[in-house]
């Protein structure tokens, strides 16, 4: 940590990567009915992942390895501003409690979809690593105790969470975007579901959403703070009792029909 | 150098490179803006303090509460932290985050190679069926809540 902290080109780069993407702001473009929003912290991240040894080559692998370890400090004081969107809002949150805990749910929709689409695409037993969560931390660390990290459920675990780092951000950030375009769902509840237990993910689309209505801005803030707060307090419990069961169960099943078979032993690679 | 104080420290430069973000981004000035960061620094430090010393519960559950708890209605001082506070907008925060987080992603990217196509295929299905059906439910929860 020490030598990360010493590494001035570091903090000089990141210093750059923000006053330029500060420079440009955000960039709003209306389709339709709703509006597509790019915010600085997505230039910031592909500008960053630019610099790196495959493109530009001004990152050394120390620089890399520097960086990401501050991370999880840089996030604090993120952490401390959520506690004060939430603060003022905590009376309006709590009558929409029902809401906030019940749509944790959701998350099993995971499985209904990305189970299905990995074993079409061939994968077996990833598929469950891969689709019983949206693979954050907590989910990662109880696949590893689970299985394993080096076998088949532990690659399909380790392959969406790296995903999820590399990608969840801009994912998430444009999925807010295009679905408040389509109007489905109120944007409250878009803010609830941002909660997923990845504070980059929600923060991207929070972020938009409040670009796109800045008048509900602040509840939308303080409902994806307390949306992924939860998600952190019961995801490790969602997952080993509810969705990691489902997901097995309907691996199985789907294993009957496409090749007729009971599973094999699960040992069989 | 100690935990605490190597904390203090990446603190201070986050905060001294947000702030100019802030400014660039949002124009809060930095005179403006310094009183929120400082409570902002100050809570994060608490939360450190208080994961040593107090209970070894995660930090950011410490930062989090703290933040919570001075800004709540009824908490003595709470219109007068929350007025500091917004002067730091909260996008201008994460800016760095991703910019360290971007300048440190190019060591995932091997990773990311090995595991191959299909594993990306998968998650971003993975993604969109956890944000839809999540915002699917707290639609209809809401809606029968008369929330909206």
């Amino acid at each position: 940590m020490l030598n990360a902290i010493k590494n001035v080109k570091v903090h000089l780069l990141v210093l750059a990567l923000v006053a330029v993407s500060e420079a440009v702001g955000i960039l709003k473009f209306s389709i339709g009915p709703g509006m597509l929003v790019l915010l600085p912290m997505l230039y910031a991240v592909m500008i960053g992942v630019f610099l790196g040894p495959k493109f530009l080559k001004i990152v050394s692998d120390k620089d890399m390895n520097h960086a990401s370890a501050l991370v999880s400090l840089t996030l604090m004081l993120l952490m401390a501003r959520y506690g004060t969107l939430v603060g003022p809002k905590f009376f309006e949150i709590l009558k929409a409690g029902p809401a906030l805990i019940l749509q944790e749910f959701g998350n099993i929709g995971t499985i209904f979809i990305g189970i299905p689409i990995a074993m079409f695409l061939g994968l077996k037993r990833e598929s469950v690593g891969a689709a019983h969560s949206i693979a954050r931390e907590p989910n990662v660390a109880l696949i590893g105790d689970i299985y394993g990290l080096d076998s088949a459920e532990g690659r399909g675990v380790m392959g969406v969470y790296i995903c999820g780092t590399v990608f969840g951000t801009i994912f998430f950030g444009l999925a807010a975007s295009f679905l408040s375009i389509l109007n489905w769902f109120h944007p409250y509840a878009l803010a609830m579901a941002s909660g997923v237990g990845s504070a980059s993910m929600m923060t991207a689309t929070v972020g938009s959403l409040s670009a796109i209505y800045p008048e509900m801005a602040e509840k939308i803030q303080a409902f994806g703070v307390a949306s992924n707060t939860l998600s952190g307090l019961d995801g490790v419990y969602m997952s080993m009792l509810i969705a990691l069961p489902m997901s097995n169960r309907l691996y199985s099943f789907l294993y009957r029909i496409k090749f007729g078979t009971t599973q094999e032993v699960l040992t069989n690679e | 150098m100690n935990k605490i104080t190597e904390s203090a420290i990446v603190l201070v430069i986050v905060a001294a490179i947000t702030l100019l973000g802030n400014w660039i981004g949002y124009g809060y000035t930095l005179v403006e803006a310094l009183p929120g960061m400082a409570v902002l620094v100050s809570i994060c430090i608490l939360g450190v303090l208080a994961n040593k010393f107090i209970y070894n519960l995660p930090t950011v559950l410490y930062v989090i509460t703290f933040g919570m708890i001075i800004t709540m209605p009824g908490v003595p001082g709470n219109a007068l932290f929350a007025g500091w506070v917004s002067k730091v907008n909260f996008l201008a925060l994460t800016t760095p985050i991703l910019a360290y987080a971007g300048v440190g992603i190019g060591k995932d990217l091997p990773a990311l190679k090995r595991t191959g196509w299909r594993i990306v295929v998968v998650s971003l299905f993975v993604m969109t069926g956890t944000y839809v059906a999540s915002a699917a439910i707290a639609h209809v929860v809401l809606k029968m809540l008369g929330e909206i």
